[in-house]
This record gives structure tokens, C-alpha cells and sequence, in this order.
């Protein structure tokens, strides 16, 4: 055979929408050269509900329950993110001890995300299943936690406008200072097993290093911003709810790459737990909850509202004529921008990392697609 | 050169962590539930199905208008004392989000939820129940209440 | 000339191993299931039989009772050899195991040449499995795992050769006998070679976290993505028979065999493997994955520089 007859071409892998690791139905259009990955396009919109439109025909009440699915392993902050938008419209006040419940429970499942979002970046990374388990029972207990608190296990509905659906149950105080205790020790059991273990090391630290610039440019939010060493965070630049009587700090990274975006989390976690600690020592006695149902009309108006999602800034931006219903309700995802830089990162990467670096992203479909 | 060393030695070190760290839930019990013979108790708040206790409703109809997916339909007729009266109370269970809305707002109380939740079935037709049906959870399994 | 009596000794022999090859295999799947959800606080098979022990002969069942699903498109003649190609070497190397004084197929006098050689074959097979698939995900684990072997024969064999240079033998018995007085562990030198033996040999079989060919998580199931039913089964069984080969070996060369206090001689042959095996499983399921490349860097940059430093230490003692 002649050489010249001889000519290597790109491979085109489509990746997903399924796949073991792409985090729901993604599909990415992989040109690969040999491992080297020369391309990435991401195609979204496989799990599209059109919750925006959705909004549109729904009582102001009745989107909450829509709101559990949009981050569905966070529905405590979109409820948050939510009602607290309409608040805003609504230039309603909530009881102090209303407000203290939605920190307790928002930091509680920020706990349980990035429990999810560290086991399933292991698990990208090829460490089948163990660190993924171990993060599931602890995620387990911040679950059965809700589960009494507002007795659902995923999709929540828990926040109400003006207030939370139930008071804080008996005893409940006691169970989450129980897994306050019980936590802080297999933070460490994750330190053991993954933050110095040199193949994991190998293969997280200088790739997909994601750059202050590129990172602002793309609005990236939440940890991946603050891993590329930008210190944003709206708990603390602009403070809702109670958040700036406690006491955190917001962890950030240095060089923006794998590692610093896993540190970040696992740093957030015992943040999480300070947070937790302190508002269940300074929760009110008085009055939570709300009647739900009646009508609520706002004024004329528009609104945006953000707050810190534990994927980043999950804005609220709502629209309405005076009715019962939105007249447009438009959604700000984190994991939307977060998964746009996807393409910058992977170019000349090998085939593994894309898939550890989508890991380490840590997008949610559900919330991408809406 | 001496980061490769350093390396070489300090590695092992960091993944023997990683394995004692395994070996030691190796050895602590299992924490599943083996689920058909052993299963979770269910919470005070549990949200299950949709349940109703017919003497107690008013037929204010704030639940069918507070269900965001529309899956509550009742009519009302008036009895032989001119007193409203139900007539029939129905309950699209596969449109149903478990969002708890319905039970929160009743007035009364009637609207309730259940703690079934092993609610998988065959029949779609199984899926359209009648609330005013007494036996209607009948043949579904009842989970104990923590 | 094949007599009468040879040849029905030479089928009985055959089924023995085969029997134990496959018994092996069925409980190395059964307690890596164990082994994993213990790790991870599960339970793992519960239900078949006590803790699940008969959960792989309902797995065996339920493989052979599946439809034989030949994709479109695939290399028919490459696609339909591969699996044999993996299994049977797989099995050839049980020739040369020494399991007890005298329990021992035929003692090659080339013994661990033998097994080497022949279980290094096993590669065609995964190769050929990722060619003839047809599948993007099969090409690229078939071609890991082509470069990965080559790479991590070299450090194997350097690790075997410092063995040899105090056994003297190439025959496994003689290896055995050569420990006699201690357990070739216990030389320092050959602690490093079992390391880098163990190290290699994880990643001759594709195992964690050196399980490239079939990566999960990138290649969804590397080399055999497009086999099922029977076809794949093999591909398991071979893997395990790999696994349970490899442990054998390092027993044999390094922790004195079959050689042990009080017990028969096959009981400390099998606890010896079985504890290798455990050690790997527990690997297996603590660590990441390391990436191509790295794998690779580590094969030339780290093990087969020890295992040629070790190989020179080793010498000049054995010189002096």
C-alpha cells in the first residue's frame, strides 16, 4: 500500500444522551484525535418541559411544586430561590423564625448536592461506585430529615409564599444537631479516600483548568467561580434571608482546575454545617407558617431575584400584570452557563477528562433544560 | 527529580489512607434495608395518595383549584334536604405531583394524604380513582407510620 | 501414539481443571459482589441461596438463556473469535500452576515462560473484540488496551526475572522447592519485585484502577459494549480465570506456594491466591481510574526503572 493512500481521520464519538456518565441526557459531539479531544459540542433540550411557559398558566402558589424539579437534587433552593422572588414582588415580610427554617433547610440540602456532586465526580473519575455510596448514606440522612420535616424525600414543595408549609416538627433540632455530629467525621473519611490520593491527584489537578477571565466571561457561579479564585457569593455579598448574622467563610481556589472545584465542595460542606450549627442555636419561638391558596395578586411589576444555589446564582425574574398568574416568568440556571464552558475546557484533553470535567462541573439537566 | 521521589514515597503512604479508609466500613454492618421483606417506616408527614373523608368536605372546591397539574375533579348536586351534596370526587392519581398543596389548603381537613406509596400498577385504568369509594385503597399495601 | 489410558487420564485432568476454572470463577464473581458492597455498606446478593452463594449460577443462566444479539455491521469472522480468543489462554495457563507437592498438570521446565507467554495472548482477543465490535467505545478500549499491555509486560517480566535469579529455575516446582528455607518476600529485594509484579500484573488483567479497556465511566463498557448472553460471559469468566492466574503466580513466586505449616499443601496454595485476590478486589474498589497517558508515564517512568535498579541490587547480591 502506498503511503499516500494512507490518511487518519477525526473520530466522531456521540456521547450520550446515553451514557453511563453524562449526568442525565446530555449529548456531546466528540471529535476525538486518537484520546486527544479536538471538539466538544454540547446539544441540550433532551429533558425540556418548558417550565417557563408552564409558569405562565399557574397561580403564583401553584409553581412551587414546579420549582422542586427544576434542580432536583436542590429542590430546597429553588423553592427558596423562588418564593423569595415572589416575596420581593410582593414586598411581603416572612416571620423571623420562618426565615431561620429556610436557612436550616437550604444549607441541608446544599449538604446533600454536594455530597452527590463529590460521589459522582469520583465515580467519573473511575472510583466505581465506593466514594458515591458513602456519599449517598450520608445524603440518605439529610433525606430522611426532610422527609419529616415537609414529608416528601426529593421533591419537597416546602417553602411557601410568606412562610414554610410546617413548622419545624418535635425533636427534629435534635436529629439535625445528630447529623451535624455525625457528619463532620466522614468529611474526613472523603479526605482519606480521595483529596491526597496521588491518582487522584494525577488526575485532577492542572486539568480543565478554568481561568478567572473565562470564568466571568461565561458567568460562571457558585463553587466553579469560586474555585477560579473569584470571591462571589451571594450568601455573603448580598445577603438574604438571615445569612448575615452567621458566621462562614466562603472557601475559594487558586488555580481553577479539578481539584480546586472538588476542594471548594468539600470546603463548603463544613461551611454548610457551621451555618446549620449557629441557626439552630439562635432560631425564635414564634409563628412559621403560612396559610397557602389564597389568591396572591401582586402588583403591576417586574422582579429579579437571585440566590446562591449550591450550583451558583439561580435568579428569578418575574414579570406581572397585576393578575393571579405570571405574565412571564424567566429562569436564571447555574448549570446552564456552567455547562456553556464546557467546550473551552475539554479542547485537547483526553477522552477521560471530559468526562471527570463535566463531573467536576457539576450540572444538573433538569435545571439546564427547564 | 525530587518531586518524583518525593512522590514515589509519599504516595503510597496516601493511598494506603484511601484503603484503610474502605477496610473499615468493610467491616461495619450494612446499612441497606432488604425492601420487600423489611421496609422503611413511614414519617408522620408522609406524602402518599390522595385520600378523602367525604362527611367532612364542603365542596369548597379550593383543592381542585390550588392542584397545579389538574388532577382533582369533584361535582356537586343538591340532596333531598336542599343541602349540597357530592356527587363524585375524582382523583387522576398519574397526574398527581405529591406536591401536598390540596391537603394544606382544605378548610376542613377532609383531603388528606396517605402513606401508600407502593403505588405501581398494571392498569392504567386503576390509575383514575374514586375518592367516594370507601374500599378504593383497599388492595394497595399499608405501610406502618413511624 | 496416544494410548487408552493416557487419553482418559487426559480428559479427566481437562474436566478437573475446567471444573475448578469454572468453580473459581463463580466464586471470585460472587465474593467481589460481596467484597464491593461491603466496602460500599451494602449487602450485595441477598437472595439465592444463603447470602446470595448460588447468585452467579442464576447469573450463568440467565446469560445463556439470552438472546445471541450479533450487531450490525460488526467484522463476523474477529467478532465471533474474540471471546475464544480471551478464554482459552485464560485456561492454558492452568497447565503450569502448581497447586500441590505433586498436584500439577505438567511441570514445564519452562514453566513461567509458559504461563507469561501464553496468558499475554489473551490481549488478541480483547484487541480483536474492540475491532471487530464496530463500535466507537470498543475500538477505543481495544486500542488502550493493546498499549497497555505491551507496556506493562516489560516491568512483569523484569519483576519474574529477579525471581529467577535466586530460584534458578524457570519450572514453577523447582521455584516452590527454592523457597524452602523462607519465602522469597522476605528478601528485600524480591519485596520490591512482588510489588511491581502485583502492580503490573493488575493491569495485564484490566483490573482497577488500571481497568482502561473496559472504563465505565468514559467507554461505557470498553471492548465488550457490544457483547451479550453467552458471549459476554466469557469475556467475565476469562477475566476472573486472569485474576485467579496472576494471584497463583504471585503465591507461588513470592509467598512459597503451595509450602506452609500443618495444612496440606493445596489449602495454603488457594488460601495464598484467594488473599491476593481479596487485596486487588479491595484495590479495585477504592480507587480512581488513571488516565491513558498516565498509565503509560507510570508503566516507563516508574515501575520498569525500579524493576531495572531492582534487577541490578538483585544481581550483584546474588555476585557477592
Amino acid at each position: 500500500m502506498k503511503m499516500s493512500n494512507m490518511h487518519s481521520e477525526q473520530l466522531c464519538v456521540n456521547m450520550g444522551p446515553q451514557h453511563p456518565s453524562t449526568h442525565g441526557v446530555l449529548y456531546l459531539d466528540l471529535r476525538l484525535d486518537g484520546e486527544e479531544v479536538v471538539d466538544c459540542i454540547t446539544h441540550i433540550g433532551y429533558l425540556h418541559r418548558s417550565m417557563e411557559k408552564i409558569a405562565e398558566n399557574r397561580t403564583y402558589t401553584q409553581f412551587i411544586p414546579f420549582t422542586d424539579r427544576l434542580d432536583y437534587v436542590a429542590s430546597m433552593n429553588n423553592n427558596l430561590a423562588y418564593v423569595l422572588a415572589v416575596e420581593k414582588l410582593l414586598n411581603l415580610d416572612v416571620p423571623e423564625r420562618a426565615k431561620y427554617i429556610r436557612v436550616i433547610v437550604a444549607e441541608l440540602n446544599r449538604i446533600a448536592s454536594h455530597l452527590l456532586a463529590i460521589g459522582t465526580f469520583a465515580q467519573d473519575l473511575g472510583a466505581f461506585a465506593t466514594p458515591l455510596f458513602y456519599c449517598f448514606r450520608e445524603r440518605e440522612k439529610v433525606i430522611e430529615i426532610f422527609d419529616e420535616v415537609c414529608g416528601n424525600r426529593l421533591t419537597y414543595n416546602y417553602m411557601r409564599i410568606g412562610g414554610v408549609q410546617f413548622d419545624l416538627p418535635e425533636g427534629i433540632d435534635r436529629r439535625i444537631k445528630d447529623f451535624i455530629k455525625y457528619m463532620r467525621p466522614k468529611i474526613n473519611d472523603y479526605e482519606g479516600l480521595l483529596t491526597n490520593n496521588p491518582i487522584f491527584l494525577e488526575r485532577t489537578k492542572n486539568i480543565g483548568i478554568l481561568s478567572k477571565e473565562t470564568a466571568i466571561n461565561y458567568s460562571i457561579t457558585g463553587p466553579n467561580l469560586r474555585a477560579s479564585g473569584v470571591q462571589w457569593d451571594l450568601r455573603k455579598d448580598e445577603p438574604y434571608l438571615v445569612y448575615d448574622k452567621f458566621e462562614f467563610a466562603i472557601p475559594t481556589g487558586k488555580n481553577g482546575d479539578m481539584w480546586d472545584r472538588y476542594r471548594v465542595r468539600m470546603d463548603e460542606l463544613s461551611q454548610s454545617l457551621k451555618i446549620i450549627e449557629q441557626a439552630i442555636a439562635g432560631i425564635p419561638e414564634a409563628q412559621a407558617t403560612v396559610k397557602a391558596g389564597r389568591m396572591i395578586k401582586p402588583a403591576a411589576g417586574e422582579v429579579y431575584f437571585r440566590a446562591e444555589s449550591p450550583r451558583g446564582e439561580l435568579g428569578f425574574y418575574i414579570v406581572s400584570d397585576g393578575s393571579v398568574n405570571p405574565y412571564r416568568l424567566k429562569i436564571r440556571a447555574p448549570s446552564f452557563s456552567n455547562l456553556a464552558v464546557l467546550r473551552e475546557l475539554v479542547k485537547g484533553v483526553k477522552v477521560a477528562d471530559v468526562v471527570g470535567i463535566l463531573g467536576s462541573l457539576d450540572i444538573l439537566m433538569g435545571e439546564i433544560d427547564r | 527529580m525530587k518531586n518524583y521521589f518525593k512522590r514515589l514515597i509519599f504516595g503510597p503512604i496516601d493511598l494506603i489512607k484511601g484503603l484503610i479508609v474502605t477496610f473499615r466500613n468493610l467491616i461495619t454492618p450494612a446499612i441497606t434495608l432488604q425492601y420487600p421483606t423489611q421496609k422503611q417506616a413511614m414519617t408522620q408527614r408522609y406524602r402518599g395518595l390522595i385520600d378523602l373523608y367525604p362527611v367532612k368536605c364542603i365542596m369548597c372546591s379550593q383543592c381542585v383549584k390550588i392542584c397545579p397539574t389538574n388532577c382533582l375533579a369533584l361535582t356537586h348536586k343538591e340532596g333531598p334536604d336542599k343541602k349540597k351534596e357530592l356527587e363524585s370526587f375524582k382523583y387522576k392519581m398519574e397526574l398527581c405531583c405529591f406536591c401536598g398543596l390540596c391537603a394544606q389548603v382544605c378548610p376542613t381537613a377532609a383531603l388528606y394524604m396517605n402513606k401508600i406509596y407502593e403505588i405501581a400498577t398494571s392498569n392504567r385504568k386503576e390509575l383514575e380513582i374514586n375518592l367516594l369509594n370507601p374500599d378504593k385503597y383497599a388492595e394497595w399495601a399499608h405501610p406502618t407510620v413511624r | 501414539m496416544v494410548t487408552l489410558s493416557s487419553l482418559i487420564v487426559m480428559v479427566l485432568v481437562v474436566s478437573a481443571v475446567l471444573g475448578f476454572i469454572s468453580a473459581s470463577a463463580m466464586f471470585l464473581i460472587w465474593w467481589e459482589r460481596k467484597v464491593s458492597a461491603h466496602i460500599q455498606t451494602r449487602f450485595g446478593p441477598m437472595r439465592v441461596g444463603w447470602h446470595g452463594v448460588l447468585q452467579p449460577i442464576a447469573d450463568a443462566i440467565k446469560l445463556l438463556c439470552k438472546e445471541d444479539i450479533v450487531p450490525v455491521g460488526v467484522d463476523k469472522w474477529v467478532w465471533w473469535l474474540a471471546p475464544f480468543f480471551v478464554t482459552v489462554p485464560a485456561v492454558m495457563a492452568f497447565v503450569a500452576i502448581p497447586f500441590g507437592k505433586n498436584l500439577i498438570v505438567q511441570d514445564l521446565n519452562l514453566g513461567i515462560l509458559y504461563i507469561i507467554a501464553i496468558t499475554s495472548t489473551g490481549i488478541f482477543g480483547i484487541f480483536m473484540a474492540g475491532w471487530g465490535s464496530n463500535n466507537k467505545y470498543s475500538l477505543l478500549g481495544g486500542m488502550r488496551s493493546a498499549a497497555q499491555i505491551i507496556s506493562y509486560e516489560i516491568p512483569l517480566l523484569i519483576s519474574i526475572i529477579t525471581v529467577l535469579l535466586f530460584s534458578g529455575s524457570l519450572s514453577m516446582q523447582k521455584i516452590v522447592t527454592a523457597q524452602a528455607k523462607y519465602w522469597f518476600i522476605l528478601n528485600p529485594s524480591l519485596f520490591v519485585a512482588f510489588f511491581v509484579y502485583i502492580i503490573s500484573a493488575t493491569a495485564e488483567v484490566n483490573r482497577a484502577p488500571f481497568d482502561l479497556p473496559e472504563a465505565e465511566s468514559e467507554l461505557v463498557a470498553g471492548f465488550h459494549t457490544e457483547y451479550s448472553g453467552m458471549k459476554f460471559a466469557m469475556f467475565f469468566i476469562a477475566e476472573y480465570t486472569n485474576m485467579f492466574t496472576i494471584s497463583a503466580i504471585a503465591a507461588t513466586l513470592f509467598l512459597g506456594g503451595w509450602r506452609g505449616p500443618l495444612l496440606p499443601g493445596p489449602v495454603w496454595f488457594l488460601i495464598k491466591t484467594y488473599t491476593i485476590i481479596f487485596v486487588l478486589m479491595w484495590v479495585r474498589w477504592t480507587f480512581p481510574r488513571v488516565r491513558v497517558d498516565q498509565l503509560m508515564g507510570f508503566a516507563w517512568k516508574v515501575l520498569t526503572p525500579i524493576s531495572l535498579v531492582n534487577l541490578i541490587i538483585a544481581g550483584w547480591f546474588i555476585l557477592k
